[in-house]
């Protein structure tokens, strides 16, 4: 450990500059409606509301060395359901931007500097040259073995493409079959997109570090690649955050983008409305059910209940509507699973699982056998806490699911797949 | 930036999201009239789920009464303003049928809302008079009437419910209720919250562990009492549930806020009524209303931007201070949204008796907006502000709800009457010249 002490904030000052207008703390209640709805109540001795009241009372000392603040995800729901809209989540945000570098979570400081080490903004530290190696590779070898496919397209750095699509470096880095099903949805619906060979990761953890600053410096290579290839739109892919840290970073810097920045979920109900992507639930004989994982950074935290219908919708789609079951609460009010704001690269697995608790009796009350999410640290949150607790279900992607209803998935794309679908439409 | 506005249409907008304004949609969408409804959470998650109609006249020793429509027919000559007093008894009886109907279809059952109030246990383990009690809290109800042998159960590390206090208080009047307290199956230890338990007991597997363990405590009792934690969703069957693995039927008691009962409300309601066509912005208040020949315009926004809903007319249900319908300011007490002259004690030295507990209820809470026989709010020479704007919940003046307990009454009696005034205009404007 190192011997770096923790700066003191003064955290009435810092509330009080943040609140939002109308807003007030003197208006707090104190009725725990923020802590009753928290799933990080009682981690560390600590919950959102315990926060407000220490920050009232100038405890400044102990919140701004408390670990607690590494076990609440920033998912906003403490905010949601206040009858006074109070923001806790912003002072856990200066709080972990307070804390030295040494002190902070190492996984979270690490992913934050591999994603400042390339052009390619990757957490995961895959340089530009290796992403375009991956991916030439892998369109390869589905040209060649899946004939249906033998002329389909991965373009990289395509001038005036209408969509620049980002990547969670999970899959290149390691499951790279995972982006094919991806593209084959790309071209079924004849999309003109791109990926860049620069700043085409998505996922940004500078943002849970708390490092304004870096934060700053990774959406910037991200606007300027976006803008360099003069694209329409920033097609932010099945990843919750890198959504949030982009679309919130370019308001709250101030950035200009000449791009319109939209999540791919909207573009699946848009598409399958279209009758573009004519998916359906055929393939589902069994009636096997299925829940759906609203991410907090796309949902609660940026579109709303909008993105959350459309989820619904695709998923729907997908599985018949009398094999979808809603998780309660759901939508806007949809628990984070913990898996978010860094948790998972945190190393705090036992506050973490105790975090994801609750969702994992939310699945279990659906008594789904699916869940379906768009979001890379959802996906391995739920597997976690499902192995951890002993649920039974599995956790897939979408894009899973769309081409596996196409009749278009292939061998290699079935990693999440259970053993009831794993032959389906071989 | 990539910020929309985004603009709705619509023939009624909803603003507040109490219960008034939650009645007031519930009316709406059964008329089939297109409704956009907006504000922030409000106090609905504070409710006890109890429903009370009017429980004191504030009148007699203790002002308590069995039967509020007797009560109503006293306030017409005691208190003529009082918002109960102006809306005819069929109407009352009409809206709390169909309110009540509605949550009963959307899975929370209710009690048919019959002649008398009822006697329902509090949760200091005191009892109060209220009207309509949910499915779930009923045989509480029936068990304190009958003085059933009952053992009211609590939990390790719950804060706000305690079954000795219950048993302390009641004891006198019930002398076979006992207490016992035992820990929540799988959860870790600390500070555990209502809402918390009340979602693990909609996973089966967790029922079926906590009715072992009460089973094991039930001894002679002929029911059991809990805090309110029977499930968020699906409460009567987490309730039908547990009393078949128990062996006897078991009720809920209301819990200190954050409570299980209100949350259900509030989920409910924002999970229904977008299914039912309505047009729901949860958590954002109104920022501007503006009245111009051809629509009612309201402003707000959300996380995503700027939200613009278009209207033929307006209900104001945006409560009293806690939801920021009102607010007390050093010189006196205003209506923020419109500037609304609100009835008030002349200064502020009258605003609170001395005594905290004094009878006669503080004078601060009468003070509200003035309406019409229509529900239409006055300005202050005595006229309408606008012949499409309505009124209704606890923003009414002449009504001190808390000690009336009458909050729920005036409520859903006042969203009646301000939907079927606002159904008049609605269909004058959609009828051809």
């Amino acid at each position: 450990m190192s011997d770096a002490k923790i700066t003191t904030i003064n955290f009435k000052e810092k509330a009080i500059e943040l609140l939002p207008e109308g807003a007030s703390f003197d208006a707090c209640l104190t009725c725990g409606l923020c802590s009753s709805g928290c799933p990080a109540s009682g981690i560390e001795n600590m919950d959102p509301r315990k926060f407000i009241r220490m920050a009232m009372l100038g405890m400044d000392k102990e919140l701004s060395t408390t670990p607690w603040v590494w076990t609440c995800t920033q998912c906003k729901r403490c905010q949601h359901v206040c009858p006074m809209n109070i923001d806790i989540s912003q002072l856990v945000f200066l709080a972990r931007g307070n804390w030295p570098k040494e002190k902070k979570p190492a996984g979270i400081v690490r992913s934050c500097e591999l994603t400042r080490s390339t052009d390619s903004t990757s957490a995961m530290g895959l340089p530009p040259d290796d992403f375009v190696f991956v991916v030439n590779d892998v369109l390869e070898e589905v040209r060649e073995l899946q004939p249906q496919f033998k002329n389909m397209q991965a373009p990289i750095d395509k001038k005036g493409a209408h969509f620049f699509v980002n990547q969670n470096s999970r899959e290149p880095m390691s499951e790279p079959d995972e982006m094919v099903p991806l593209w084959k949805i790309f071209d079924i619906v004849g999309a003109d997109w791109t990926y860049s060979s620069k700043g085409w990761a998505a996922e940004n953890f500078c943002m849970f570090s708390g490092d304004e600053e870096a934060w700053y410096e990774v959406i910037k290579k991200r606007v300027d690649a976006a803008n360099e290839l003069e694209c329409a739109v920033w097609l932010n892919t099945e990843c919750g955050h890198s959504y949030y840290t982009m679309w919130n970073a370019v308001s709250r810097f101030g950035m200009e983008t000449n791009f319109k920045i939209e999540s791919l979920v909207t573009y699946y109900a848009q598409w399958i409305r279209e009758g573009k992507l004519p998916v359906n639930s055929d393939w589902n004989v069994n009636n096997i059910k299925f829940t759906v994982q609203d991410p907090c950074q796309i949902v609660r935290k940026a579109y709303g209940d909008s993105i959350a219908d459309d989820l619904r919708y695709v998923a729907k789609k997908l599985v018949g509507e009398e094999n979808f079951i809603d998780m309660q609460p759901n939508r806007s009010a949809n628990y984070c699973c913990g898996g978010g704001g860094g948790f998972l690269q945190a190393g705090m697995t036992e506050q973490r699982r105790i975090y994801g608790k609750r969702k994992f009796d939310q699945i279990m009350a659906t008594r789904a056998e699916y869940v379906l999410t768009p979001c890379h640290n959802c996906h391995s949150q739920m597997e976690d806490i499902g192995h951890h607790y002993g649920g039974q279900y599995n956790v897939v992607h979408f894009w899973t699911l769309i081409c596996l209803s196409l009749g278009i998935l292939g061998e290699n794309e079935r990693t999440y797949l259970g053993p009831d679908l794993a032959e389906i439409g071989l | 930036m990539t910020q929309e506005k985004r603009e709705f249409t619509t023939d009624l907008a909803v603003i507040g999201s109490g219960l008034a304004g939650m009645a007031a949609s519930i009316f709406a969408i059964n008329r089939n009239i297109s409704t956009a409804q907006a504000g922030n959470t409000g106090a609905i998650a504070y409710t006890t789920g109890y429903l009370d109609l009017l429980g004191n006249t504030g009148t007699g020793s203790s002002g308590v009464i069995d039967d509020p429509w007797d009560g109503i027919r006293q306030l017409q000559v005691n208190q003529p303003g009082h918002p109960l007093a102006q809306i005819p008894e069929m109407d009352i009886r009409q809206a709390f049928t169909e309110f009540t109907s509605f949550l009963g279809e959307c899975g929370i059952i209710y009690g048919t809302p019959g002649e008398t109030n009822v006697r329902a246990i509090t949760p200091a383990g005191t009892t109060k008079s209220t009207f309509s009690v949910p499915a779930t809290m009923q045989a509480g109800v029936d068990a304190f009437a009958r003085k059933a042998t009952c053992v009211i159960i609590d939990f390790k590390g719950l804060r706000g419910f305690s079954a000795r206090q219950v048993v302390a208080n009641l004891k006198s009047e019930w002398p076979s209720l006992t207490a016992q307290r035992i820990s929540f199956p799988d959860m870790i230890s600390g500070e555990i919250y209502p809402e918390v338990m009340a979602r693990a007991l909609e996973v089966p597997a967790t029922r079926e562990k906590l009715g072992a363990l009460i089973k094991d405590l039930r001894g002679e009792a002929e029911v059991i009492g809990m805090p309110a934690i029977m499930g968020m969703h699906n409460p009567d069957e987490v309730m039908a549930d547990l009393s078949k693995l128990i062996g006897c039927p078991v009720f809920e008691i209301p819990t200190m806020p954050p409570s299980v009962p209100g949350i259900r409300l509030r989920e409910m309601f924002e999970q229904v009524f977008p299914q039912k066509g309505l047009t729901l912005v949860p958590q954002q208040k109104v920022r501007s209303l503006d009245f111009s020949d051809k629509e009612v315009k309201l402003t707000l926004s959300d996380n995503y931007g700027p939200i613009i809903i278009h209207a033929k007319t307006v209900i104001l249900a945006t409560g009293r201070f806690l939801s920021g319908g009102l607010e007390a300011e050093r010189d006196g007490i205003i209506e923020p949204l419109l500037n609304l002259p609100v009835t008030q004690p002349d200064s502020r030295d009258q605003w609170y008796q001395m005594t905290y507990m004094n009878k006669q209820g503080h004078e601060i809470h009468k003070c509200g907006i003035e309406v019409d026989d229509h529900f239409r709010p006055l300005n202050s020479e005595g006229g309408v502000v606008d012949s499409r704007l309505f009124a209704a919940g606890v923003i009414l003046a002449h009504q001190d709800w808390i000690r009336g307990r009458c909050g729920a009454g005036v409520a859903i009696a006042s969203a009646y009457k301000a939907v079927t005034e606002a159904e008049k205009v609605i269909q004058k404007s959609t009828r051809p010249e």
